[in-house]
């Protein structure tokens, strides 16, 4: 009997605790929060570019060797900032014997930038020099249209022109050459 | 000791932030180079002149070339030729086709500058067929701005010319293997 009694007065305690706690939400309750959600913008910069670029001629006179490409970036430069992409010839033509981008035989034009402005006029390639492709103005953001660009990603066609030198060695050359964007 | 390195961590990630983005990508140019050959004929034309005027000395004149080649490293060869493509104008004067008389002819000797090899000995221009004036072996490169070459032509004398000028149209080939 004693221990019957002891089980009712802990179910008791137990139902008494569980109608306190429903109450309250059973009547309803409000209640305000606030919660400050803060991005900070940075300035950034992508590019992509073709694995190869092949440099071709279609004479046997001597005519240059030309080739395409085709550059990507997305970009988003500050109110007071800026950016860039240049390049440079990080490895210059192997093996020797052929051409060479460090005696100026390597030498490119861009346009049609759709964010910035492409580099104007006929541009040396340089292992030494980073040299100019787009030049990014102020508050540059790719992508949405508005204040942005509306191509996502922006794009900028370079023409590659490969002096073509009776002094070469016949062969297949290759060099490296690296993209930067930079934006502030 | 740990909350520094933290700091020093937190710097460093943020570090670019601070400065600005910047990033890369790289491509690969490729070019086959092959062999190829070009001339340019400086002397658009050439007088044949003499200075004799008892038929003993024959008309005489230098063509100058400029040559550019590059010949296949192994097994490459190079030509080049020249060939009468229209003879001299006119009739009672010279001819390349029908030479007016037993000896006449058109004849040249060749310069060519290294790495080529000038023809030997005098040649006879003809109409029919190029004719030889220098070749290349492999692995042949003239300089970039070219090497050079001379035509010095001979035009025999005959007093069976009647007097006049007369003009002949010769054509030069270069080829590279």
């Amino acid at each position: 009997m004693a221990k019957t009694n002891q089980i009712l007065r802990g179910s008791s305690c137990w139902l008494l605790w569980l109608v306190l706690a429903i109450v309250p939400r059973t009547y309803g309750a409000t209640g305000a929060g606030t919660q400050t959600l803060t991005a900070t913008i940075n300035p950034i910069g992508s590019i992509s570019v073709p694995g190869s670029t092949n440099l071709t001629t279609s004479m046997t006179t001597f005519q240059p060797f030309t080739g395409a490409l085709v550059l990507s970036y997305r970009a988003r430069t500050t109110p007071a900032g800026a950016g860039t992409i240049t390049m440079t010839v990080t490895s210059d033509f192997t093996p020797a014997g052929g051409p060479s981008a460090a005696s100026g035989d390597l030498t490119y034009v861009c346009s049609g930038a759709t964010l910035g402005t492409a580099c104007s006029g006929t541009q040396k390639a340089s292992p030494t020099t980073q040299t100019p492709v787009v030049a990014l103005p102020a508050s540059s953001c790719t992508g949405g249209g508005g204040a942005c660009s509306t191509p996502d990603p922006n794009s900028v066609n370079l023409i590659f022109n490969l002096t073509d030198s009776p002094a070469y060695g016949t062969g297949s050359y290759s060099a490296k050459v690296t993209f930067t964007i930079s934006s502030t | 000791m740990r909350r520094f390195a933290l700091k020093v961590a937190w710097g460093l990630l943020t570090l670019p932030l601070l400065l600005g983005a910047q990033n890369t990508g790289t491509t690969t140019l490729s070019v086959a180079v092959g062999p190829e050959a070009a001339l340019t004929v400086n002397t658009a034309t050439t007088t044949l002149a003499t200075a004799s005027t008892t038929f003993g000395t024959p008309f005489t004149g230098t063509t100058n070339l400029t040559y550019f080649i590059r010949t296949t490293k192994t097994g490459g060869t190079g030509s080049i030729t020249l060939k009468v493509t229209s003879d001299f104008a006119g009739t009672g004067g010279p001819s390349v086709t029908t030479p007016p008389s037993t000896g006449d002819a058109l004849t040249y000797t060749c310069t060519v500058s290294a790495p080529g090899t000038a023809c030997t000995g005098a040649q006879t221009a003809s109409t029919a067929a190029a004719t030889a004036f220098g070749t290349w072996g492999a692995a042949a490169n003239s300089v970039k701005a070219g090497n050079s070459a001379s035509v010095a032509w001979s035009l025999t004398d005959d007093p069976v010319y009647a007097t006049g000028t007369y003009t002949a149209t010769t054509t030069f080939t270069i080829s590279a293997l």
